[in-house]
C-alpha cells in the first residue's frame, strides 16, 4: 500500500516528533485530570479553559504578559538544563536568582550615586544586568566548586545556598538596601535609575512585554549552540554522561563541574536581573513566587533542549498569566493551576505512568538528569 | 497504526468526557462536537459562539459595561479570600453592600504575584466594573496608578494611608478613597479595659515594629487607655510595651516564638493582661497568655473565632473592622455621594468579651461603652499622634 519512500518518511517524522509525545501527552493528561478535579469541585471546565486560554493569548496584552510571565521561566529553566546537561541538580536557581535581582538592582539604584553622575542607558544597564549574572555566577559557582573539589553533594549544597541567599537577601533589603522613603512599609530596594532600565518592546500603556523576553529567546539559541556546537558543550556533555570517561579522555572533569554550576547560576541570576531591569524596576521581598523551583519543572518538561524550554516556560507562563481571567470569569481558585503543573511534573518525571497509559514503547534514549549520590 | 487508532480513539473519549463535563452548564455545551482528536482539549472544544462563560458562583454575570448594572470587583493581596484576615473581611464588605442592595454584581481576583495587581485591576476595569476594591496597603501604589488611569472607575484602598508626596503627586484624586483606621481609638479602649481587669496593676503589649505606623498607633492607645482610667480610678497601672523591632520586616508579624517568649517574661514580672498586636507574632503571645490562664486581648478582627485554643482566656480584641465600612464606602458610591478628601476613618472598636464576659463587672462594661462613644463623638480624645515622633 505504502511505498518504501512513504514508509521512510513517517518514520523520519516519527523520530522527530518522538522526543514531544510524551511531554505533549503529560500536558494533555494534567489538563484532563484538571478538568475533572474542576468538575469535582463543583466549577465548569470548559468554560475554567476557556478563560485561561483567553487570558493568556486573547488579546495583545494577554499575549504581552504571558511573554512577561514567561521571560524568568525561560532563563531559570535553561539554567536547570545546563546543570542537568553536565549532570547536575540545581536546585538552588532560587537562591540564585535573588542574589541577581539584588546585585542588579543595586548597581541599578546605587551607581549613579557613587559616581556623581548620571550613566547613559547603553553601559548603566549592560552593567547592572552583568551584575546579576555575576552573583548568580558566584551563588552557583561555589556548590559547583564544592561538589568538584571535596565531593560535597550539589544538590545539598544548592539547597542551603537558596537559605543562606534568601536570608542574606532579607536583611540587606530590611537594612542596607531597604527604601529610605518613609512611606515605604515593604522590604524592597528604592526604584533603579531610569538609565538601568530596559524598555518596554512597544511604547503603549499596558504593553509590558520588554526586550528581555527577546533576550531570553536569543539565549535559548545561544545556550543550545554552546551545548552542541562548542568544545566546552561536548565537554559538559561528556562530564554529564560519563565523568569517569571524561577524565580518561583528558577533560578537565573539576574544573568542568565548577563551570558548569557556575554558568547555570549565571543564567539564573539573569533571570533575577532581567525581572529587576526590565519589569519592577527594583527587588522586593517576596516578588519571586518559586521561578527558580517552577524551573525544574520547565528543565524536565522540555526535556534540557532549549527549544523545547521555550515552549514548556511560555506553556507555564501562560497558564499563570491565564488563571486571572479564569478566575474573574469562573470563580475557580487559582491554585488549581498549581495541581496541573504538578501533575504535568509528575507525569513527565514519572513517564512509565504516561508510556503505560498510551502503550508507548520506551525506545528513545534515557535522559540522563543526575548521577547518584556521591557520583 | 493500531498503536495510533488506539491513541486516537483514547483522546476522542477524553475529549467527549470533557464536553460532557460542561454539558451539566445550561449552555449548549453538550451538542458540540467533540475536539479534533490532535488538538488540545483547552484550545478547541471551548465553543466560541458560547455565551459568556457560565459562572461557577451565583448566577451569570451581567454586563457590567451598561451604565445600569452596578458591578463591583475586588482585587486581593496575594492571598486568598478566605484567610480569615482582611482579604476575607473586604470581600464580606463587598457581600454586605450587595445584600444591602448597592451593588448588583459582585466579583473578585486573588492576586497570586504582586505583578499583576495592575493587570488584576485592569481586568475590571476593562469589564466596566463602577467600584474597584483593592486590598492591603501593598496595592497602594498600584490604586493610585489605576485611579488615574481610569478616572471614571471610583477605588476603595483598603488599609492604604495616602498623603500628597513625590509618588504621589496628584493626591488627592476624586475617585480614590484610602479606608485607614484611628488605631489609637481600638488600642485606647482595650488598654482601658485591660486597666480595669488588672489585679496586679501590670499590663503587656506585645507588637511587630513600631516602624509600621498602625502597630505604633495600637501600642500607644493601649498605653494611653490605661493612663486614662488610671487618672479616673486613682490606680497606677504599669504598661509593659514591647515592640519586636530587632528583626525585618519580612519575620516582625511572624514570629509567633518570640511572641510567646516575650509574653512569658511580662507574665514574670506579674502582667495578668496581655495583648498581642502583630500578625502572627501577636498571636504567639495571646495563645501563651491563655496556655498559662492569664487574660489576653487579640488584634485587628474578633480574634475569638480565628485562635479557638485562646478562647477562655481572651478578653476582648481591638478590632479594626473592615467589612461595615468597605460595605458604606460601596453604598455612597452607588448613591453618588462618594467621600472626597482622599482617605476614609474606618471605626474603632473592640470585640465582644464571649466566654470572659462573666469576669466583666457591670460597672466596667458600661464605662467601656462609655468610652466607645466618646471616642466616637470625639469628646475623649488619645492623644497618639498618627505616626511616631522622631527621636
Amino acid at each position: 500500500m505504502q511505498s518504501t519512500a512513504e514508509k521512510g518518511f513517517i518514520k523520519r517524522l516519527g523520530q522527530l516528533l518522538e522526543p514531544l509525545l510524551v511531554p505533549f501527552l503529560a500536558i494533555f493528561t494534567a489538563v484532563i485530570l484538571g478538568g475533572i478535579i474542576i468538575k469535582v469541585v463543583g466549577g465548569d471546565p470548559i468554560a475554567a479553559y476557556k478563560g485561561l486560554v483567553q487570558g493568556a493569548f486573547g488579546s495583545p496584552q494577554a499575549l504581552s504578559e504571558t511573554a512577561v510571565w514567561s521571560t524568568p521561566y525561560i532563563f531559570a529553566g535553561l539554567a536547570v538544563a545546563l546543570g542537568f546537561k553536565g549532570g547536575l541538580f540545581n536546585i538552588g536557581a532560587e537562591g540564585q536568582l535573588a542574589f541577581g535581582a539584588v546585585a542588579a538592582a543595586l548597581i541599578g539604584y546605587a551607581l549613579p550615586g557613587w559616581l556623581h553622575t548620571s550613566i547613559p542607558p547603553y553601559i548603566h544597564i549592560p552593567l547592572a544586568v552583568g551584575a546579576g549574572v555575576l552573583a548568580g555566577a558566584i551563588w552557583g559557582g561555589i556548590p559547583g566548586a564544592l561538589k568538584a573539589y571535596t565531593g560535597g553533594h550539589e544538590v545539598i549544597n544548592t539547597i542551603m545556598m537558596n537559605y543562606i541567599a534568601l536570608n542574606i537577601t532579607s536583611y540587606l533589603l530590611n537594612g542596607p538596601m531597604r527604601d529610605p522613603n518613609p512611606l515605604n512599609l515593604s522590604a524592597r530596594t528604592p526604584e533603579i535609575a531610569v538609565s538601568a532600565r530596559i524598555p518596554p518592546i512597544f511604547d503603549i500603556p499596558g504593553m509590558r512585554i520588554h526586550w528581555g523576553f527577546v533576550l531570553a529567546l536569543l539565549m535559548a539559541v545561544v545556550v543550545w549552540w554552546l551545548l552542541w556546537k562548542t568544545t566546552l558543550g561536548f565537554e559538559i556533555r561528556t562530564v554529564g554522561a560519563n565523568p569517569d570517561a571524561a577524565k580518561y579522555a583528558g577533560i578537565n572533569v573539576k574544573w568542568i563541574i565548577t563551570l558548569s554550576m557556575a554558568l547555570s547560576g549565571a543564567l539564573a541570576g539573569l533571570a533575577g536581573a532581567i525581572e529587576v531591569t526590565a519589569l519592577n524596576y527594583r527587588h522586593e521581598l517576596g516578588f519571586s513566587t518559586g521561578y527558580g523551583f517552577d524551573a525544574i519543572a520547565i528543565a524536565l518538561l522540555g526535556k534540557n533542549n532549549p527549544f523545547g524550554i521555550i515552549l514548556a516556560a511560555i506553556l507555564f507562563g501562560a497558564m499563570r498569566n491565564g488563571s486571572t481571567r479564569m478566575q474573574f470569569l469562573t470563580q475557580i481558585p487559582v491554585d488549581i493551576i498549581s495541581v496541573i503543573q504538578a501533575l504535568i511534573l509528575l507525569f513527565v518525571a514519572a513517564d512509565a505512568i504516561i508510556r503505560f497509559i498510551y502503550r508507548i514503547r520506551a525506545h528513545e534514549e534515557r535522559v540522563v538528569l543526575t548521577r547518584g549520590w556521591g557520583g | 497504526m493500531k498503536k495510533l487508532y488506539s491513541l486516537m480513539a483514547l483522546v476522542l473519549l477524553a475529549s467527549m468526557l470533557l464536553s460532557a463535563c460542561g454539558a451539566t452548564t445550561p449552555a449548549p455545551a453538550a451538542t458540540q462536537a467533540p475536539a479534533p482528536a490532535t488538538s488540545a482539549p483547552a484550545a478547541t472544544s471551548a465553543p466560541a459562539t458560547q455565551p459568556a462563560a457560565t459562572q461557577a458562583s451565583s448566577g451569570t454575570a451581567p454586563d457590567c459595561t451598561q451604565a445600569n448594572v452596578f458591578c463591583v470587583g475586588d482585587v486581593t493581596d496575594v492571598g486568598h479570600v478566605d484567610d480569615k484576615s482582611f482579604n476575607q473581611s473586604t470581600w464580606e464588605g463587598l457581600q454586605k453592600a450587595k445584600a444591602d442592595g448597592n451593588a448588583d454584581w459582585i466579583q473578585y481576583i486573588e492576586t497570586a504575584d504582586s505583578k499583576d495587581y495592575a493587570k488584576n485591576i485592569d481586568t475590571f476595569a476593562q469589564a466596566g466594573y463602577k467600584v474597584i476594591v483593592t486590598t492591603g496597603f501593598n496595592l497602594t501604589d498600584p490604586t493610585y496608578a489605576a485611579a488615574k488611569k481610569y478616572p471614571n472607575i471610583l477605588f476603595i484602598g483598603v488599609d492604604q494611608f495616602l498623603s500628597k508626596d513625590a509618588n504621589h503627586p496628584d493626591w488627592p484624586l476624586p475617585n480614590l478613597v484610602g479606608l485607614v483606621y484611628n488605631e489609637d481609638q481600638s488600642g485606647f479602649l482595650v488598654g482601658a479595659l485591660a486597666s480595669m481587669m488588672s489585679k496586679s496593676h501590670t499590663i503587656g503589649g506585645v507588637f511587630g515594629t513600631d516602624a509600621v505606623p498602625p502597630v505604633w498607633r495600637y501600642g500607644e492607645g493601649y498605653r494611653a487607655g490605661a493612663a486614662y482610667e488610671d487618672a479616673k480610678n486613682g490606680t497606677k497601672t504599669t504598661v509593659i510595651n514591647v515592640y519586636h523591632n530587632d528583626v525585618g520586616f519580612d519575620k516582625t508579624f511572624t514570629d509567633p516564638t518570640w511572641g510567646a517568649t516575650t509574653a512569658q517574661s511580662m507574665i514574670d514580672k506579674g502582667a495578668d493582661v496581655i495583648f498581642g498586636g502583630g500578625g502572627l507574632t501577636g498571636n504567639g503571645a495571646v495563645d501563651k497568655a491563655a496556655a498559662d490562664k492569664v487574660l489576653a486581648i487579640g488584634v485587628d478582627s474578633d480574634q475569638y473565632y480565628t485562635l479557638p485554643e485562646a478562647d477562655a482566656y481572651l478578653l476582648t480584641s481591638a478590632l479594626k473592622p473592615l467589612t461595615a465600612p468597605v460595605a458604606e464606602l460601596i453604598g455612597m458610591a452607588k448613591a453618588g455621594k462618594f467621600p472626597t478628601g482622599g482617605l476614609y476613618f474606618g471605626a474603632a472598636g473592640y470585640a465582644p468579651y464571649h466566654d470572659t464576659a462573666s469576669l466583666v463587672p457591670a460597672n466596667v462594661d458600661a464605662e467601656m461603652q462609655a468610652l466607645l462613644k466618646g471616642l466616637t463623638d470625639g469628646s475623649i480624645k488619645t492623644n497618639v499622634p498618627p505616626v511616631k515622633p522622631a527621636q
